[in-house]
């Protein structure tokens, strides 16, 4: 297949549509089923047990509302409906309700993991399903495609924001200029020290793959100049989170970002 | 039209790298931060919080003979299938971010302030206490440090300790 850079390329609303709540509710279910696995962290000699955990709830009578949603018994109901929540998505397509409920229980789940459990990758889940809220709700007040425009532009600044700021941070750190950053980190990750004679040891590697993961992510605005550069920057995008998960095991930022990519087509189909 | 809101857009994000503003916090912005991403990951190289801890059992004349210190450091091995369910290495993970947030709580806290009302270390010595239980059923007093490892490319090349608990009964 070649691309024919004199026709302009469109993503269409419905395909955009089915192909962002497709992902989502995979990256919603991966997550979901994840916390299931790990009640046992969350009760007992856990790390996670909520009665020490509540005291990071300011306001007493939300704290009494938390302790009886976070009762094991409770969360496993508010984990099963999430999931039934995620089969409507993935079945039937959004409406209010379930994107409604999806939002509010992802608000729960995360408070039960003091804000946050991985970070960026909820962060960025956040986005999404707030942009999926929004197109709901605008579309009570206006016509679908409007509504759909104004939820797949929130998504689509804050993952673009995303790989600018990631980038930006980096260029003006030195340790990063010159590779030695990269080598770090990979040492400190969570499946250990690279192997000696590891080939992202060597500086000069190190500082080229630094360099290009630097302006890769410092251009990423410019592919909403054309639906063609999105779907080429989205293929490397996908590239780049799965060496990610390989590297530092964060699964979750893959399929996070992954379900941004419908909306960042879209969108650079409209400019 | 819509390319001169995405260029001002970005234009403003390049500016706010150079201009700092201040810090707001509150516990309310604290459990509702995924509102408000910075987008900054692995920025930063330098000091890095680890915590280490340690058991022991104790002779009949109070004597305590100590386990050597143990580095708590969630350490998995990689695969494929990991792409699609992975809660080991997301609790390792989120362990090590507690890890952080202790080590932030404690840098925020005032001089001379008693770090045990922090949820953060009262979080850390529930999980300690855990974990040597389970390792050591036959000690009956524990003990954790953070201290803070400088890496470089090669290995640790300076550390410090950041803060010693005191002395707990395992329960």
């Amino acid at each position: 297949m070649t691309l024919d850079w004199t026709i302009p390329f469109v993503l269409s609303t419905p395909w955009a549509i089915r192909a962002i709540e497709l992902l989502f509710a995979l990256s919603a279910g991966i997550q979901t089923l994840e916390y299931w696995r790990m009640q046992t962290a969350m009760q007992g000699k856990g790390l996670w047990v909520w009665s020490i955990q509540r005291q990071d709830i300011p306001t007493a009578w939300v704290r009494e509302v938390l302790d009886k949603l976070f009762t094991p018994s409770m969360f496993r109901v508010l984990l099963l409906t999430r999931l039934l929540a995620l089969m409507s998505l993935l079945v039937q397509g959004g409406h209010l309700l379930n994107i409604g409920f999806l939002f509010v229980s992802n608000l729960a789940v995360l408070i039960r993991w003091r804000g946050a459990f991985n970070g960026g990758s909820d962060f960025m889940s956040l986005v999404v399903i707030t942009g999926l809220l929004i197109a709901q709700v605008a579309s009570c007040f206006t016509d679908t495609e409007m509504a759909w425009r104004a939820g797949f532009w929130y998504i689509t600044i804050q993952s673009m924001t995303s790989y600018f700021m990631s980038g930006s941070v980096k260029l003006l750190q030195p340790e990063w200029r010159n590779g030695r950053a990269m080598t770090i980190f990979l040492n400190a990750a969570i499946h250990g020290p690279l192997p000696s004679g590891h080939w992202l040891r060597k500086p000069w590697l190190a500082s080229l793959g630094s360099w290009a993961f630097i302006v890769w992510e410092c251009a990423a605005p410019l592919a909403l100049l054309d639906a063609r550069l999105a779907l080429i920057f989205c293929l490397i995008a996908a590239l780049f989170h799965f060496l990610v998960f390989w590297f530092f095991g964060l699964n979750r930022f893959f399929w996070a970002w992954v379900a941004t990519f419908p909306a960042i087509v879209w969108c650079s189909g409209q400019i | 039209m819509s390319i001169y809101w995405v260029i001002a857009y970005f234009l403003v994000l390049a500016l706010t790298l150079i201009y700092k503003t201040p810090i707001v916090r509150g516990p309310w912005l604290f459990l509702l931060r995924s509102f408000f991403p910075n987008w900054k990951f692995f920025h930063t190289v330098g000091y890095v919080p680890h915590l280490y801890a340690r058991a022991s059992q104790v002779s009949a004349n109070g004597e305590h003979t100590w386990t050597a210190w143990e580095h708590l450091y969630p350490r998995t091995s990689p695969s494929f299938w990991q792409l699609f369910h992975n809660p080991h290495t997301n609790l390792g993970l989120a362990q090590q971010n507690l890890i952080d947030h202790f080590w932030a709580d404690l840098n925020d806290s005032p001089d001379g302030s008693d770090p045990r009302s922090l949820v953060t270390y009262q979080m850390v010595a529930h999980f300690v206490q855990g974990v040597l239980k389970d390792k050591y059923p036959q000690h009956s007093h524990s003990q954790f440090e953070l201290r803070m490892l400088l890496d470089n490319t090669t290995g640790t090349v300076h550390t410090h300790v950041m803060m010693t608990s005191p002395v707990e009964v395992l329960s």
